[in-house]
């Protein structure tokens, strides 16, 4: 684990190693200062990366796990399809997930080449901490490729067929809106017009489209920079020797985390309720084979491309197992791609993993989530300490979009996450997202400030959590109520057939449910839909509950009175799930009662599976009956 | 210097979890510090007593105090340990679990096990007002006062002390807030009661309820200190106006304080920045990270270019305050300015045990100033730092503080020994060794929070350490991060004190305005920063505060219509342009400058106004009064004993001198200064001199 190389400085490793990372951290705090749309500047849906002069990933920003795996592939695009024709001064776009490395077309990548002068190959400080001179960029001679600044964000539209164009109802990429290949936006620091041109006719918001790319664009350049700067001061070569040396070690402390894992083959077997155009579910399988320091992941055995535009790139589902398996490792390794090196991924052509044109992909997050939840399934078999029960399966999207009462174009995109499976030791925490995807939430505010829309409410779901010894976290509601004139719906949710499985005995959480609430009364809407509404028409969206872990009957009575307390849990359902018996008003525990209770019902085994569900979500109680997650 | 006129006095005081400083300035320029043991059952007890101590050694009477600058870490506490007042709180029908809930995003991007803090109001204590009011500030649902007295009965029941009330839109439209304010005041009027819209009337619930929860959760803590304060100063015939050190490095009054607890979390530590940010300054060094190392915890802040480093977006009770802008929700958030600090639970206090996996582990438990660590012999058993300390030969094994704090050695010894030493089969020195180790690798995290973690690096920074511990640790963690210079200022151990005297009264004032430029004049806007200067000016006059000696300035923060962070920029001198003109041009080079792009055909907005009054302070010989105060002696070498310095070096007779025994010229370690308040340790290759302001350098490494 030690370096043994000579002339080697721990110190400036660390300096370099710690530099890029707050200097692509410093690329994603750009994006958000500067970004137009909820999407990015509230949500976070973006991710910004440093890679090498061979286009390996040598940073990340702390952003979206999901995004990051898949940068080599839009850095690869640019490498090979301008081979011998990159300068400084260029910036490059693309979106396009069949030839260009994107992972669906709301995702736009910018990536900046970066040139360092020659001269600046000798190590020397300057003045003033981290400060350099800045660099000319021209075409002289005796600039070098060093590296690739890339920001890719969610953007509000990209046209298609509905507001944010993430529509699960397109069946092929050319109802999904733009497509950009790999493309020159700059010319040698000369801006592309025509693809700035096209990009504002095609989209609903130009307004905020154009302005999250000049946050892309302005934070490539500050990733330019940042790096230019690091080049002068420690040596052009000497960044080169440190960074592979960071690619190495973090591979070290990659390959020694997967050693500990025991060899095997371990599968499982998730699904996605159903597509929206075919119905039956989706099945994901990952097959995660384990031999000294490697793994192989396949996902073979997964559904075929579907219609709905849930199909997920290459890029995207490999991002995904990545994802997953460092989810287990030492959270402390480097995030560069020498973690990528020990993990290899295959997943047969034409499938709803690594599909092929024209299958489209616009809604394929919810795919990306679940292949992290198989690889996780089957971590847990080979891992149980590190792996928590279910969770709500990555988060919800509910976007209404439209034209408001003065006909300006909105799309309100907004993401409901945050229900995490009990895990060994603890009860899973409310409102922390799935790992795929570090969302933030939109400020309930900032969201009725922009659009014409209410929230009229927003929290914890009681008796929403699967029991278990550790609990599941409490589901949450989301209620938004539409202003405009007529909008259209789009949801993308999904675990009502199949809500968070529990491990070690624990309770499914409970299932998701969509409620629409017109003047003729409320109606359940499918897990993914679209739909036109009107003023004053309210979704209601319900997340699923997290897995419950370990046998409900084994909870410290202690903290179930603690959650009736704290209205997490009722006194039925306490009573009926964890055989806890409490006074009625005081809420005192009644321990001879909760005793007799509970050896009651663990010498008849009448424990079953608890009724996680709330009142509103039990119209579909007999069919989330059917499925958990599994093991095959 | 015999005065001619009487002379006044201003007094420094700063509460640690284990010691309280006391530093007492004459306009005559003497100087005068105290060390006192704190006392955690009453923190201000020590305060009066100290003072009234110091002001006997001095001669000086009590009337003569003009003003008395308080830094404490009472609220800072309250939220780590958990013992902040029981509190409500009210928000609107709906959207009760906004605290508990949080952004959702959280710090660690790989970990399946990541838990959140707990929220500082359970959820049985979060009720629900039934009303609303829209983005605009418009009523859509009357407020149903039947449901806060409903919620009230329930916040009598269960006995809360505090009440927070944020309502969604209440930044826009306060009445329904207000008025739930009035009825608690009338329904429970010994409440501490905090209103979002005084606290921080601005956008974004989660942020806006947060901040308003901590006022509340540690308003009744840090009220019930401020008043005992005050009346124990005043029954010692103490007068003098009580200010209190904000952490944004200004001071306020303790009025204002007790009110706004939210604006003191980081008192004690601001005054240590801002002390080492004059200190720098005047020793003429441009870079240093300040290193404060008291009873309980570590912090260090990075001072760059002259320049000290703030943020907006603290939160506090995160544990290690990594202070990177992306990493949030370790803590509770507390969105006002506050100086850049990273913090870790590591100080001389702290306890030291063996984990399950038998390693040994430092903190964040710690021993406090009751019962204090074991060689203090006030009843604690468990191992410390500074019991590792005291066996490694560092600390005085008979006294601290000029004696007014007892060592027993011989009970450190036998912590050590036989909570650590024995049960991992190690000599009680070397166990000792491992403790001081460990402690400077947990402490070397905030180092590195504030250098390598932002892509600084260490080595071009000098290392500024006090706090009562930190002189005895900083020249072993400048090796281990390889900075060559060390600096220990006159007063280490009261150092924080000393910063507060060097603290200049400010205050800010903002006002929320959103107007596109395009839209208002430079009338209206005129009018707007008068308005907001008008309420500035009674402020500062009921603050005490001569208009002849006040600074203001104006400033504005704008964006581009559609984005959600403002720059600010300065508009004190419009130009040609007119003031909007002048705005938007600087705006633009602002946005340039920042993020390296601007956008000319944009339209821009003018988001908040804003007002700041500083008062210049005259005190700017408290360093060189200070080299003489602290001078304990002037004999060249006072004793000599064995210290013990790892493996490499092992046990070596070491002498300890005063500050004084040092002067220009560079002396070799092993060497321990051993002053009034800190004992600062050179480790063998390492030299130390005095600079021209009682500074003691350290330099380490190659030829030292």
């Amino acid at each position: 684990m030690s370096f043994n190389k000579r002339n080697f400085d721990p110190v400036l490793f660390e300096v370099v190693q710690n530099g890029l990372a707050s200097l692509v951290d410093e690329m994603a705090l750009t994006v958000m200062r500067t970004a137009y749309s909820g999407v990015v500047k509230d949500a976070m849906d973006y991710s910004t990366a440093f890679c090498d002069r061979e286009g390996r990933v040598i940073a990340q920003g702390l952003t979206i796990v999901l995004h990051l795996g898949s940068f080599p592939d839009a850095v690869a695009s640019v490498m090979s399809k301008f081979k011998g024709r990159i300068y400084p001064g260029d910036m490059f776009i693309m979106n396009d997930p069949y030839g260009s490395g994107g992972i669906h077309l709301p995702d736009i990548y910018v990536i900046k080449p970066v040139f360092v002068s020659a001269t600046s190959a000798v190590p020397g400080r300057s003045k003033g901490i981290g400060r350099a001179r800045s660099v000319g960029v021209g075409t002289d001679h005796g600039l070098h490729l060093e590296g690739f600044a890339g920001v890719v964000a969610h953007h509000t539209d990209v046209g298609g067929l509905v507001p944010g164009s993430n529509s699960t109802d397109s069946v092929d990429v050319y109802q999904e809106g733009l497509r950009i290949p790999t493309l020159k936006l700059f010319e040698q620091g000369v801006p592309v017009q025509p693809i700035f041109e096209i990009l504002e006719k095609n989209v609903r918001l130009p307004d905020k489209v154009l302005g999250d790319l000049r946050s892309q664009i302005a934070a490539a350049a500050i990733g330019e920079r940042g790096y230019q700067a690091m080049a002068i001061r420690h040596g052009r070569l000497e960044m080169r020797r440190y960074t592979e040396e960071l690619l190495d070690y973090t591979e070290r402390l990659a390959r020694a985390e997967i050693m500990r894992i025991p060899d095997g083959t371990y599968s499982f077997t998730d699904y996605i309720d159903a597509d929206n155009i075919e119905n039956g579910p989706v099945v994901i399988k990952a097959t995660l084979t384990k031999q000294g320091e490697g793994i192989l992941v396949d996902l073979g055995g997964s559904s075929m491309q579907v219609k709905a535009g849930i199909n997920s790139p290459l890029p995207f589902s490999k991002a995904g197992v990545y994802g997953a398996i460092r989810l287990i490792m030492d959270p402390s390794i480097p995030n560069s791609a020498g973690y990528h090196r020990p993990i290899e991924v295959r997943a047969p052509l034409g499938t709803v993993v690594n599909p092929v044109l024209p299958a489209p992909c616009g809604a394929r997050g919810i795919t990306g989530f679940r292949v992290m939840d198989a690889v996780l399934g089957a971590l847990a078999q080979a891992v149980p300490e590190k792996v928590p029960a279910d969770g709500e399966g990555g988060n919800s999207l509910v976007t209404m979009g439209g034209y408001d009462a003065d006909g300006r174009p909105f799309a309100f995109v907004d993401f409901v996450a945050g229900a995490r499976g009990g895990r060994p030791g603890g009860d899973g925490p409310e409102g922390v997202p799935h790992p795929g995807a570090n969302i933030a939430s939109i400020p309930v505010e900032i969201a009725e400030a922009g659009n014409p829309v209410r929230i009229e409410e927003y929290g914890m779901v009681q008796d929403s959590g699967g029991a278990g010894k550790f609990r599941g976290a409490l589901s949450q509601v989301r209620r938004v109520r539409c202003l405009a004139p007529e909008a259209v719906l789009q949801l993308r949710s999904d675990k009502r057939l199949h809500p968070p499985y529990g491990l070690a005995g624990g309770s499914s959480g409970s299932p998701s449910m969509n409620i629409f609430t017109t003047a003729g009364g409320d109606r359940t809407l499918r897990t993914m839909t679209q739909l036109p509404v009107r003023r004053n028409e309210m979704i209601s969206h319900f997340l699923a509950g997290g897995g419950g872990w370990g046998d409900p009957l084994d909870r410290d009575p202690e903290l179930v009175v603690e959650d009736i307390r704290n209205e997490k849990v009722s006194t039925a359902h306490a009573r009926a799930a964890y055989g806890v018996v409490v006074e009625s008003g005081t809420f005192k525990l009644k321990a001879g009662e909760t005793q007799r209770l509970r050896s009651k019902m663990r010498k008849t085994g009448l424990q079953k599976q608890a009724d996680t569900r709330q009142t509103v979500v039990k119209k579909t109680g007999a069919r989330a009956a059917r499925g958990t997650g599994q093991g095959t | 210097m015999p005065a001619r006129l009487k002379p006044t006095y201003r007094v420094g005081a700063d509460i640690g979890g284990t010691f309280t400083d006391l530093v007492m300035t004459g306009s005559d320029g003497r100087t005068w510090t105290k060390k006192v043991l704190s006392t955690p059952d009453d923190y201000s007890r020590a305060i009066v007593e100290g003072t009234v101590a110091m002001l006997r050694d001095a001669g000086v009477p009590g009337s003569a105090v003009s003003e008395i600058v308080h830094g404490t870490t009472v609220a800072t506490n309250a939220i780590l340990e958990n013992h902040g007042a029981k509190t409500a709180l009210i928000t609107t029908k709906g959207f009760r679990d906004v605290l508990e809930l949080r952004r959702l995003r959280v710090p660690e991007l790989f970990s399946l096990f990541y838990v959140p803090p707990k929220p500082l109001v359970e959820r049985r204590l979060r009720l629900e007002a039934d009303e609303r009011m829209s983005a605009e500030g418009g009523v859509l649902r009357q407020l149903d006062e039947k449901t806060v007295i409903a919620a009230l009965e329930r916040i009598a029941q269960d006995g809360a002390e505090a009440v927070a009330v944020c309502l969604l839109h209440s930044y826009r439209n306060p009445a329904h807030e207000r008025r739930i304010g009035e009825l608690v005041r009338k329904r429970l009027p010994d409440v501490f009661l905090s209103l979002s819209v005084d606290v921080l009337p601005e956008i974004r619930e989660y942020e806006r309820t947060s901040t308003t929860v901590v006022n509340a959760y540690i308003g009744p803590i840090v009220k019930r200190y401020l008043d005992s304060l005050s009346d124990g100063l005043r029954d010692a015939r103490i007068s003098g106006r009580l200010r209190v050190m904000q952490s944004n490095g200004g001071v306020m009054s303790a009025k204002s304080a007790a009110e706004k607890p939210a604006y003191i979390v980081e008192s004690g530590p601001a005054a240590g920045v801002v002390g080492a940010h004059r200190a720098a300054l005047a020793a003429g060094v441009q870079n240093i990270i300040s290193f404060d190392m008291g009873g309980t915890t570590a912090k260090a802040s990075l001072i760059e270019d002259g320049r000290r480093s703030w943020t907006t977006e603290y939160e506090v009770g995160a544990g290690i305050q990594l202070s990177s802008r992306l990493v949030k929700g370790r803590g509770h958030a507390v969105r006002l300015p506050v100086l850049d600090i990273a913090e870790v639970g590591a100080g001389g206090g702290s306890i030291v045990w063996i984990d399950r996996g038998g390693a040994l582990k430092v903190g964040p438990q710690s021993a406090g100033a009751v019962p204090g660590p074991a060689c203090y012999g006030l009843g604690g058993t468990e191992p410390t730092v500074t019991d590792a300390n005291v066996v490694l030969g560092y600390i005085n094994p008979e006294g601290l503080a000029g004696g007014a704090v007892k060592v027993n050695a011989d009970l450190a010894h036998r912590a050590v020994e036989s909570k650590i030493a024995t049960p991992l089969g190690l000599d009680v020195q070397e166990a000792a060794y491992g403790v001081h180790t460990v402690a400077n690798t947990n402490m070397i995290r905030a180092l590195k929070a504030v250098s390598t973690y932002r892509g600084r690096d260490p080595r071009e920074c000098a290392l500024f350490a006090f706090g009562g511990n930190g002189p005895v640790h900083a020249a072993g963690l400048a090796q281990a991060l390889g900075i060559s210079k060390v600096i220990i200022p006159p007063s280490p151990g009261l150092f924080s004190a000393v910063g507060m005297l060097g603290a200049e009264p400010e205050h800010h004032f903002v006002q929320t305005v959103f107007a596109r430029t395009g839209e208002t004049t430079d009338t209206s806007v005129e009018r707007d920063f008068a308005e907001v200067e008008a309420r500035a000016r009674r402020v500062m006059a009921a603050e005490g505060y001569l208009a002849s000696r006040t600074k203001w300035r104006r400033q504005a923060d704008l964006r581009y219509t559609g984005q959600a962070w403002e720059l600010t920029v300065d508009a004190s001198a419009p130009e040609r342009g007119g003031l909007i003109g002048t705005l938007v041009e600087l705006f633009h080079k602002e946005h340039q400058r920042t993020y390296g792009h601007h956008a000319p055909g944009e339209e821009v907005e003018l988001v908040n106004i804003r007002v700041s009054a500083t008062v210049s302070s005259a005190e700017g010989q408290v360093n060189s009064g200070m080299a003489k105060a602290s001078t304990v002696t002037r004999k060249r070498i006072l004793s000599s004993r064995k210290a013990s310095f790892g493996r490499l070096h092992g046990l070596l007779d070491t002498h300890v001198i005063g500050r004084s025994g040092l002067n220009a010229k560079p002396v070799s370690g092993p060497l321990i200064i051993e002053e009034y308040d800190a004992t600062t340790v050179v480790p063998p290759g390492c030299t130390a001199c005095l600079d021209g302001q009682g500074n003691i350098v350290i330099s380490l490494g190659a030829g030292g």
